[in-house]
Formats: structure tokens, sequence, C-alpha cells
């Protein structure tokens, strides 16, 4: 059953339309990740489906009711949604209990002592149960404020960037975390983020925003695999793209015929999107490319070659990665996405 | 821990001797002839104004808190209409000293006076301090918390009652502490007004009497209520939440058609606060101005800024010693005579001029009805004014830059000469503007120490209402608004600040 179900949203301020037209079905107990860049209308997105904001076309329907329309938006307080903002916003006011209780209004306080316990055990928060939010740090402040979403039970939770204000160490720890305390409490949740590593790692399914629309929705390898325009594959991991032209159903390309992943016709012109990864380097004094730069992260580095006029960007296991200067042979490996101009 | 030069210390230690010392001999006069003074309090006239006092102080608190935070909210937290207007409004009327305000008010209603028209009086005038503290809690609230409680069930009032005042309280509960320092200290409002309270109460017992035990035994229980004040305000005072972020995103709840309403509540009170008494004070102004006596007016003006600008150099004299001891060098003397500088904050005026009429009729003749004695007086009112107005330009000045100085062989004094001062030098000079204004508007020290012969912009405005004579107190009401007023809310760095965030 559909918990979520967005359509044909549409949102301005002023002349400018934020969204023009957004369409998202979110099943129960589904994390979807809304993946998108700055300014693309992410977190306008969730303050319509959390109600604080009236969309200028369209509808949204939550558990199979009707909460926004062009003529009626439901209170924020009647729909029992839960929100996570970016940064956590815990009331400083209160205790990390009282916080994670706060809108267990209508419960016994026998029920809600035990609802709050048990969260902040899911949570492994229990030692800080009477701490003030000031003396938490930006993870577990992270994790009160998904206690506290979560407490009542919400039909969906609603976060807004969660780990952005986070170290990068720390967001993948919590980024698993989160996933973790979501499934365990069966919730259905969207998150919206511009972090499409986050997105892919996190969510059972992607939704990539772009200018106002929902582009493609899709599982995390489906859109990693196959985006459906240029745009998207560039968004989602370091591509190179280069001209082609469908032969006997290859693509032929100054790097050699490759196969194509999608459907092709016969003698399209257009270019091929090439990830790192499908770039296999091999040392050879009388290889074609020629190493320009390197770029060395540990694990792996980033390998720059130049080879048959073209500059690739190739990804290469970091201690054996070949050096500046170095003559390489240059493969492309698997298939490749080919989009027709 | 680094020594402060042996100067700092000398300054600094006699600034503080000469701010309590009066204070501590007036206790001691007092316990001397304890009989008496106990004699003198145990009347029935003593809690009748313990009563008038205390409601006065109460009823002026809960309206200016009511007053106070609903501009706040509504300038910072509503899509209100011309929103940074109404805060300009709301912080105004601290440009109108509170016996201007009176003065305002009481040439256009005859029978303006008592308890009701005290009240009004200094609700409008201490409003906007209210407004001012609230509104920088305000706009610190990361408003997402509003919306996370509206997501958890809180409606709107809700979440004004339980997410938004929770977290503003403590600076509201410090402003109406301010407030009721200010009320149960103000004398020239009261006074005009006839509205029996302990400060007209001293003042018309020194005045009235040769013996001036009544008055000393007054002032002592005055002063004893303001310490206990004063130890509430800092009991709350360190209760302000650590705010997790400064100015974040701020959202603000639409009103509406109530938009209306709460636009003509801040019209009406910035028409009550400034626009009331301004206009009568100009009306009557233009009505007197045939009979205005130019030469007394300008004497009299020339006289007020000799006296603050003498004053203003002297108090920051010491001001700038005792910040550098207390900043610049964190020992444990220094943090005690910044701890007692402030000690007489808030103390009443008509208090401190009494206790240094004792003092200086007594110990000190040779200064006593000289301007001297008035200029220690506003040195005890306003040395905690000028602390705070000086320390924070001198705090701000790198500590790197001292260590590199002295690392290029400039010894420490010098560095404080060649480096600190001059980076600290706008700051510095604000905060004694600001104190040198302060004195302009000072009233009952300035009635009860005045040399015989020394004139004043407040002190004539006295002397002329005294004798009703409305149209000639006019002008100088309204040159007190321009010349002390207006500058001094500019100069204002709270106001400043919070008015700039408004905006934000």
């Amino acid at each position: 059953m559909a918990t979520l179900n967005l359509r044909g949203v549409k949102k301005s301020f002023g002349d400018f339309e934020v969204l023009s037209g957004v369409d998202l079905l979110v099943e129960d107990q589904e994390l979807v990740a809304v993946l998108g860049a700055s300014g693309s209308g992410k977190s306008t997105l969730l303050r319509l489906i959390a109600g604080f904001e009236k969309p200028t076309a369209g509808t949204i329907e939550l558990a199979g009711k009707e909460i926004s329309s062009v003529t009626k938006v439901l209170v924020p307080e009647k729909r029992n949604i839960g929100i996570v903002p970016q940064d956590a916003a815990l009331f400083p006011h209160l205790s990390v209990s009282q916080n994670i209780g706060f809108g267990l209004a209508g419960w016994s306080s026998k029920d809600k002592a035990a609802r709050v316990a048990e969260l902040l055990e899911i949570v492994e928060l229990t030692e800080f149960a009477d701490a003030r939010p000031e003396k938490l740090s930006g993870g577990q402040a992270q994790r009160v404020a998904l206690a506290r979403a979560l407490a009542p039970r919400p039909a969906i939770v609603l976060m807004d960037e969660p780990f952005s204000a986070l170290d990068a160490e720390l967001r993948t720890r919590l980024r698993l975390d989160v996933k973790a305390i979501l499934k365990k409490e069966g919730a259905t949740a969207i998150l919206v983020t511009h972090d499409q590593e986050e997105a892919l790692s996190l969510a059972d399914r992607v939704a990539v925003l772009r200018n106002g629309q929902i582009v493609q929705v899709g599982s995390p390898t489906e859109i990693y695999n196959s985006p459906v325009d240029i745009g998207i594959a560039t968004f989602l991991g370091d591509s190179v793209l280069i001209d082609g032209e469908v032969k006997n159903g290859k693509v032929l390309t100054r790097l050699g015929a490759l196969n194509p992943l999608n459907k092709v016709t016969e003698g399209q012109v257009g270019r091929v999107a090439i990830r790192g990864e499908n770039f296999y380097l091999l040392p050879n004094p009388k290889g074609e490319g020629e190493v320009v730069g390197q770029v060395f992260f540990g694990h792996d580095a980033v390998v720059e070659v130049v080879t048959r006029g073209v500059k690739i960007r190739a990804r290469s296991n970091g201690p054996f990665a070949p050096e500046v200067g170095m003559k390489v042979s240059v493969w492309v490996r698997g298939s490749v996405n080919f989009y027709p101009v | 821990m680094r020594k402060p030069p042996k100067i700092i210390v000398v300054i600094g230690v006699s600034a503080t001797l000469l701010a309590v010392l009066p204070v501590v001999y007036l206790g001691l006069r007092l316990f001397e002839g304890f009989d008496r003074a106990l004699a003198e309090l145990l009347r029935f006239r003593t809690l009748e104004l313990l009563g008038n006092t205390g409601l006065l102080v109460l009823a002026v608190s809960v309206s200016a808190l009511l007053v106070g935070f609903s501009q706040a909210w509504l300038t910072t937290r509503s899509t209100v209409k011309f929103a940074s207007s109404f805060a300009v409004l709301a912080a105004l009327p601290l440009a109108i000293p509170s016996y201007v305000m009176a003065l305002g008010y009481m040439s256009l209603f005859p029978k303006f006076s008592g308890f009701f028209a005290s009240w009004l009086v200094l609700t409008l005038a201490t409003s906007p301090y209210v407004f001012l503290g609230v509104t920088a809690a305000l706009v610190r609230i990361d408003t997402a918390t509003d919306e996370v409680a509206r997501t958890l069930g809180l409606g709107r009032f809700k979440v004004l009652t339980r997410v938004t005042w929770p977290q503003v309280r403590p600076a509201a509960t410090a402003s109406v502490l301010l407030v009721a320092l200010y009320v149960l200290g103000e004398f020239g409002a009261i006074a005009l007004l006839r509205y029996d309270t302990f400060t007209r109460a001293i003042y018309n017992a020194y005045q009235g009497s040769f013996d001036r035990t009544s008055a000393a035994a007054l002032a002592l229980v005055l002063l004893l209520i303001t310490l206990l004040i004063i130890w509430l305000e800092r009991r709350y005072r360190g209760l302000y939440l650590a705010n997790t972020k400064a100015l974040g995103k701020r959202l603000r709840v639409d009103l509406g058609s109530w938009s209306w309403v709460a636009m003509a509540g801040l019209t009406s009170i910035a028409v009550f606060g400034v626009g009331v008494p301004i206009v009568s004070l100009f009306v009557w102004s233009v009505q007197g101005s045939a009979s205005l006596d130019l030469p007394m007016l300008l004497d009299a003006l020339w006289g007020s800024v000799r006296l603050a600008g003498l004053s203003g150099l002297f108090i920051g004299f010491f001001a700038i010693a005792i910040a550098l001891w207390a900043v610049r060098y964190r020992t444990r003397l220094g943090a005690w005579i910044e701890t007692l500088s402030w000690a007489t904050h808030a103390l009443p005026a008509v208090v401190v001029g009494l206790a240094l009429v004792f003092f200086g009729a007594n110990i000190t003749p040779w200064i006593y009805q000289t301007t001297w004695m008035l200029v220690i007086a506003y040195l005890i009112l306003f040395l905690p004014n000028a602390l705070a107005a000086i320390s924070t330009p001198i705090a701000q000045v790198p500590k790197d830059l001292e260590d590199v100085s002295q690392s290029l062989g400039v010894p420490a004094n010098r560095t404080l000469v060649k480096v600190v001062l001059p980076i600290a030098i706008p700051g510095i000079v604000a905060g004694v503007g600001l104190v040198a204004l302060t004195v302009l508007k000072e009233l009952p020290a300035t009635l009860l120490l005045r040399p015989t012969e020394a004139n004043t912009l407040a002190t004539r405005l006295w002397d002329a209402t005294e004798d009703l004579a409305y149209s000639q107190a006019a002008p100088y009401a309204l040159l007190l608004v321009i010349v002390a007023g207006l500058p001094a809310l500019v100069l204002n760095s709270q106001a400043r600040k919070a008015l700039s965030e408004v905006r934000g």
C-alpha cells in the first residue's frame, strides 16, 4: 500500500516556480531518498508534505487521506508525520527524555515512559536520558531528533539533510545507524539530500529531483547503472563523456567499440558516459596513453590519462596506481550507457 | 598570570572605594542611631509606602512584560507588515526620560496623577527594555523547533506557550527584573505624578525637615529591597540557555486577518509612548515661545553639556583602568574590583544622592556642594554602564596582537598604550559618550547634590514643573530628548543589535 502519494504537486513563490509537477509514491515501510542539487526544491517538497506550505497545484495523500490540495491544507499537528531537521533542532529547554516524549501528549504516563525508554534504547542513548541537548554531540543530537520524530509512530518520517552538519566519519556511521533504527521501527521515511553517496547507500529507492521535477525513480543500482539522461549520469558519479556512433549494435568511439547497456538503434549518433571505475589501465611502455595527473586517496586513486586525444579520469587501486609520466594502455571494462543527441 | 601595571591597580581600587564608601557610611550612620531609625520605620507610613511601591513595581513589571513581549514576538516572528519600522518605534521611548514623558502627559491632562498615571507612564518607558531583551532571545531560537513541535501535535498557540516561551523565559525574566529595579529607583516621573513611593518620600523627607534620619532610614529600606531584586536578577541571569546556533533560519507565523489587529496594537503603543508626550511638549513649547528666556535655556544647555562631558571623562578614565584590569589581566583582585563596581549597578539614585549628602557634609566638607560631589555621584551610578560599554571593545582586541607586540620588544605597559587602546578607541569613545548622555538625563541625584547656582536642563525642567509652568518646562524637555535621548538610543549597542536583527 502506498503510504504517501504526491500527484502533480507544484509550488511557486511569486513568479518563481520551485516545483513544477512532482509525482511520487512512497510505499509502506519504505525509505525513499530524494536526491537533488541545492536549489532543486528538495526542502520545499518536504515542507509541502509536512503542511508548512500550500501547493499551487496538485494533491498530497497520506495513508489514503488527502492532506494537501490547492484549496485545503491540513495543519501540521494533525498530519501524523515526524520531521528530523538538518540541525536536529532539539528543544533546548527540555532534557533528552522530555524531547523524545514531547509528541506523546495523549499517552498515559506509563505508556509514555515505556515508549521513551524503548526509543532511548533503540538510539543507544539510555545513559543520556536526563542530559540537556547542549551536552550532546552532533551525532547524538541527530539520533535524539530521530527518536523524537519516531515516538508517536508517525505515518511517515521526513528527514531534511540530517547528516550534512556532521563530519565525514560520523556521517557514515550514523547513516547505518539511522537505516537500522528505521527498519527496527518499521517506519516509512523520506530523506532529502544532495549527497549521491548518501542516497545510494541508504535508500530503498532514490528519486532524482531536478529543476523542480522528479526525473528518475528507481533502486540505487538502477539509478547508478542506468541513468536516464546524461545529466543524471554525471551527477551520480564522475563520468567521462565521449562521442560515439552506433554500428552493428556497438558504439564506436575513439576508445574502441563499446557495449551499450541501454537500447540503441543502428546509425544513432550521441555520447557515452564512462565512469572512472570502468577504465582499466595497464602500464605499458608502448601504450598510447600517458598519465598526466594523479590524485591519491589511499584506498584508491584517480588517474588522469590522455589517450587518442581524449582526457579520461580512471579509478585505480591506490597503492598500485600508475604515476605521472608513465605510458599506459587503456581498456573500457563492462558496458556503458549511450545517450543519443 | 600576568601582573597588572601599578597605575591600573591604584586607579581601579580608588574608583571602587569612591563608589562603595558613601553607601557603607550611610549604613554605619544609621546603625549608630539604630533606635531612632527603627522608630522612624515602625510607623504605618512605612507600610503604606511599601504597599504603594510594591504595587507599582508589580503592575509595571507585568504590563511591561506583556507589551514588550508582544512587540518582540510580532516584529520578529510574525508576518505583521512594517515589522522593522515597528521595531524602531518599540525602542524609541528609550530616548524619552520618564519624567519628560510624565511631563508630556500631565501638561495635557490636568488630573493625570497617582497610581494609574505612574503605571501608564512607567509601562511605556520600560517596555522597551523587555522588547530589546526578548527580541535578542527570540532571534536566537532556531524556528525549526517550532516546526518540529507542530508535527508533534501542537497548535500555533501551544507552540508559543510550550516551545517559544520556555526558550525566551530567562531573557524575559532578566528584563522584567531590570524593569522592577528601574521602577523601584524611579524618582522624577513618580514625583511629578504625585504617587507616594519610597523615592518620593525620601526626597520629601530630606527637603522638608532638618532631621535627616527619617530620609536615611527609608533609603536603607529601599536599598534592601533593591539588593533583594538584584540578587534575584543575578540568580536568573545565570539561566540563559546555551543556544545551539545563533540566527538560524527564521520563519514567521502568518497572522492572516489578525495582522490588522496587531498593527493597530503596535501603532497605539507607539502613539502613547512617543506620539502623545512629544506632540504635547511641542505644542506647549510653541505656545510658550514668545516668553522663552533664550539665554537661560542656553545657560542650562551649557551647564548640562559641561557637567556631562566632565563626568563622562572622569568615569571613562576609571572604567578604562578597571576594564583593562579585569579583561587583560585576570587576577583575583581585578575580578573582585569588577564585581564591586557592578554592585552599585541599579542602586536608586535617590539613595546614592542621600548617601553622598551625609558623607560630604560630615567627612569631606571641602567638596560638599561643589560640582565634584555631583561627578562622584555619577561615578557611583554609572560606572557599571561605562564598564559594560568599555569592556567589550577592550576584550575584542586579539590577545595575539599583544603577544606579537611584546615579541617585537615593546614592554607590556607600552603595548597597552600603543596597541590595545588605539584599537579599542572607537568603542571606548562610544561608551564614554553613552555615559555622558546618561548623566545629562539624570535627575534625583542632581537635585540633591547640585551646587546652588548650577543649573542644567533637567533641573530647570524640574523647577518650572514644580511651579506648573508647563510652557516654560516644555522646551527643556524637548531639548533633553534631542541632545540626550536620541543620541543615546543611537549609541546603545543592545538596541542597535536588536533592531538590525529584526531586519535580518
